[in-house]
């Protein structure tokens, strides 16, 4: 049955792009301030409720409506990074208790705000069926994965060609040393946490037409965004895109074979025999934190 | 002025010898998860009150009683709905206590009810096992599951849509759903089986497979949101499989997530069609709308019905303050509701009728099922 196998196929690039947007996201952060964020869920989430307000309330954009929400979720990571996180800087174990806290407020912050039930965004311009042979898709499905693709490349080529794209890099490889040469660190991180939640944001705004927005929509991204970062090799950028597309197809293809129940623990099981044979992961770079 | 302010104060005991008020105690879902559904059953609620205190209140014994309605957020949570209750119970003195949506909560709170003899009166759970645990003080007014499930699978065994395919809950809810149509429909007449997690909302696996088997229809064993993810996802995919769906699917409000395209020709079980050419059905439906401005919803009816059967059991018992007297007299009466008549068999569930209806292409809906009260677009 080939015409399931590449439906699967497309449903778990569909998926593993969510995921790729939670875990660069992530992953860049980490990479610059050393600190994992599980509050980077809740921000995806943030940006699907942010996208929705802007397109129901203000403007009838939908492209700008994304825009607008992602701008408004750099902001939020620039208050995170300021208020929580660069006062913490140094003591990974309270910026992870202080990341899990946030989750709790912001959840909570967002149910006071636009109540416990879930919301629909509809979409006319994207709610249109694609053919694709016998099978079809909505559009809505199809340009996740392209904007996705196409966020990647932008980002790739940001920090390899940018300056401050160099910037990012130069500090996460060495902070001392980025800070010898004169790289603004303290800039670099705020701009890479402001990044690292538009990212989100785009994530929770792309997702939002196709499902629905709720204050729960970001876990199951946040933990396989996870997933796929480990998997990729903790650190690593590629490694980040790579692992997230590979969880999303993984999972996606498994339920041709086995019970859909068990979706979610197949890519947990990938993970773990990928990380038994390869402890750094598929693109490992070198363990950070821990030095 | 304090000669006057006594003066006053002691005309109050006379007033309320007058008009006396029985507290009813009420559980139910005001927010979290069940807030909507909730909502749908204060609605009901609240219409039979007005009803009876604009009258005047109920008679009993010579005295006219004003209805007051005490009700509790158990926000789907089983210690909430266990606290509630208890404190209805001893704080408010509550004779009677209605309401609950959730199967879960109502199972915390039965014990309780049992405990202090107040009898419970439940107007939406649907858990069949609630009424199998041989509690005197509890009464379910709505159909329970296996009920619902009984009156579907006659009705897919005739029209011949089998083997049948199920995307359903990974819960009691789900489970129990697909194992009963197993067992009425036998084994040999399932196809595709996928059950999803509670908070699942990408279904893309589901219609690959069901695209895959042969199923000639797929019942979706969930509730509103899930459900018209589902259905949106089956529709997009190009697949034409026969949807059926559960009560929580044939509402107006279903549709506003949806679109006719999508719906057409879809089936349902459903406890309330507020369309149908029933005159009790029409007439609630008419009060209903001039109340809240929407459709009525099967959930307010069983609710409005809940109610005005607790206060003729008290007025048939002579007590409004006594919870035995008034259960013996819940467990013998047969009361005239607006879902069909009302009257609970030795385990506390009663038996009211079940509707198949279809989605038009206009939108609208039709009665399939009873027979006897089969009704074109627009009925149902």
């Amino acid at each position: 049955m080939p015409a399931a196998v590449l439906e699967q196929t497309i449903n778990g690039l569909m998926s593993g792009s969510v995921y790729v947007l939670v875990a660069l996201g992530m992953v860049l952060i980490y990479g610059v301030m050393h600190v994992l964020n599980f509050a980077h869920g809740v921000l995806f989430m943030l940006g699907g409720y942010v996208c929705h307000f802007f397109f129901t309330r203000v403007t009838g954009s939908y492209a700008l409506s994304v825009l607008l929400s992602m701008g408004v979720l750099a902001l939020v990571g620039i208050a995170l990074e300021r208020g929580v996180f660069r006062p913490l800087h140094g003591n990974l174990r309270n910026q992870v208790i202080a990341s899990l806290g946030l989750i709790l407020v912001i959840e909570n912050l967002v149910v006071a705000v636009w109540g416990p039930n879930a919301l629909q965004m509809k979409v006319p311009a994207t709610e249109q069926l694609v053919p694709l042979g016998a099978l079809r898709f909505p559009l809505q499905h199809l340009l996740v994965i392209l904007v996705t693709f196409a966020v990647v490349a932008a980002l790739f080529l940001f920090l390899k060609f940018s300056k401050p794209g160099t910037a990012i890099r130069a500090a996460s490889q060495d902070r001392l040393a980025a800070m010898v040469v004169g790289i603004p660190v303290e800039r670099i991180d705020w701009t890479t946490f402001a990044l690292g939640t538009a990212l989100a944001a785009l994530g929770g705004a792309l997702i939002g037409p196709l499902f629905l927005v709720f204050p729960l929509m970001g876990d199951a991204p946040m933990v396989k965004g996870l997933a796929g970062i480990l998997l990729g090799g903790m650190g690593s950028v590629p490694g980040a895109v790579i692992g997230g597309l590979l969880i999303g197809v993984v999972e996606s293809l498994s339920t041709l074979v086995l019970p859909t129940d068990y979706r979610d623990s197949v890519a947990f099981v990938v993970m773990v025999l990928i990380l038994l044979a390869r402890p750094q992961g598929i693109f490992g770079v070198r363990v950070r934190g821990e030095d | 002025m304090l000669r006057v302010l006594a003066a006053l104060l002691s005309l109050l005991p006379a007033f309320a010898l007058a008009q006396e008020k029985v507290t009813v105690g009420i559980v139910t879902s005001l927010s979290g998860p069940m807030a909507a559904p909730g909502k749908f059953q204060m609605n009901g609620f609240r219409l039979a009150e007005e009803e009876i205190n604009s009258a005047g209140g109920f008679a009993l014994g010579g005295r006219k009683y004003l209805v007051d309605l005490k009700a509790y957020d158990t926000r789907a949570n089983p210690a909430e709905g266990a606290s509630a209750m208890q404190r209805l119970a001893t704080v408010d003195k509550a004779p009677v206590v209605l309401g609950e949506l959730h199967s879960g909560v109502a199972a915390a709170e039965a014990p309780i009810a049992r405990d202090y003899g107040v009898p419970l009166v439940l107007t939406i759970p649907t858990g069949p096992g609630l009424t199998e645990q041989g509690n005197p003080f509890l009464f379910r007014v709505n159909a329970n599951n296996d009920q619902l499930t009984q009156a579907l699978a006659d009705f897919v065994a005739r029209q011949g849509w089998t083997p049948l395919a199920f995307i359903a809950w990974n819960n009691d809810a789900g489970r129990g759903g697909v194992n009963g149509m197993k067992k009425l429909l036998g084994e040999s007449k399932i196809g595709y089986i996928g059950y999803f997690n509670v908070g699942e909302v990408d279904f893309a696996s589901h219609v690959s497979n069901i695209r895959a088997g042969s199923a000639r229809a797929v019942m979706l064993l969930m509730d509103e949101e899930p459900g018209s993810l589902a259905i949106r996802q089956i529709r997009d995919a190009g697949l034409k499989t026969q949807l059926i769906g559960t009560l929580a699917m044939g509402s107006d409000r279903f549709l506003k997530r949806l679109d006719a395209d999508r719906l057409e020709g879809m089936v349902q079980y459903n406890a309330f069609p507020p369309n149908a050419a029933v005159p009790r059905i029409r007439a609630f439906s008419d009060r209903y709308r001039k109340k809240y401005g929407e459709e009525a919803h099967g959930f307010a009816a069983q609710s409005y019905d809940g109610l005005m059967l607790a206060v003729a059991a008290m007025q048939r018992a002579g007590t409004v303050t006594d919870g035995r007297k008034i259960r013996d007299a819940l467990a013998a009466i047969e009361h005239d509701g607006v879902i069909g008549r009302i009257r609970f068999d030795s385990k506390g569930q009663a038996h009211p009728p079940v509707y198949v209806t279809q989605w038009c292409a206009n939108g609208s809906r039709r009665i399939l099922f009873p027979e006897s009260l089969k009704a074109d677009c627009g009925g149902g």
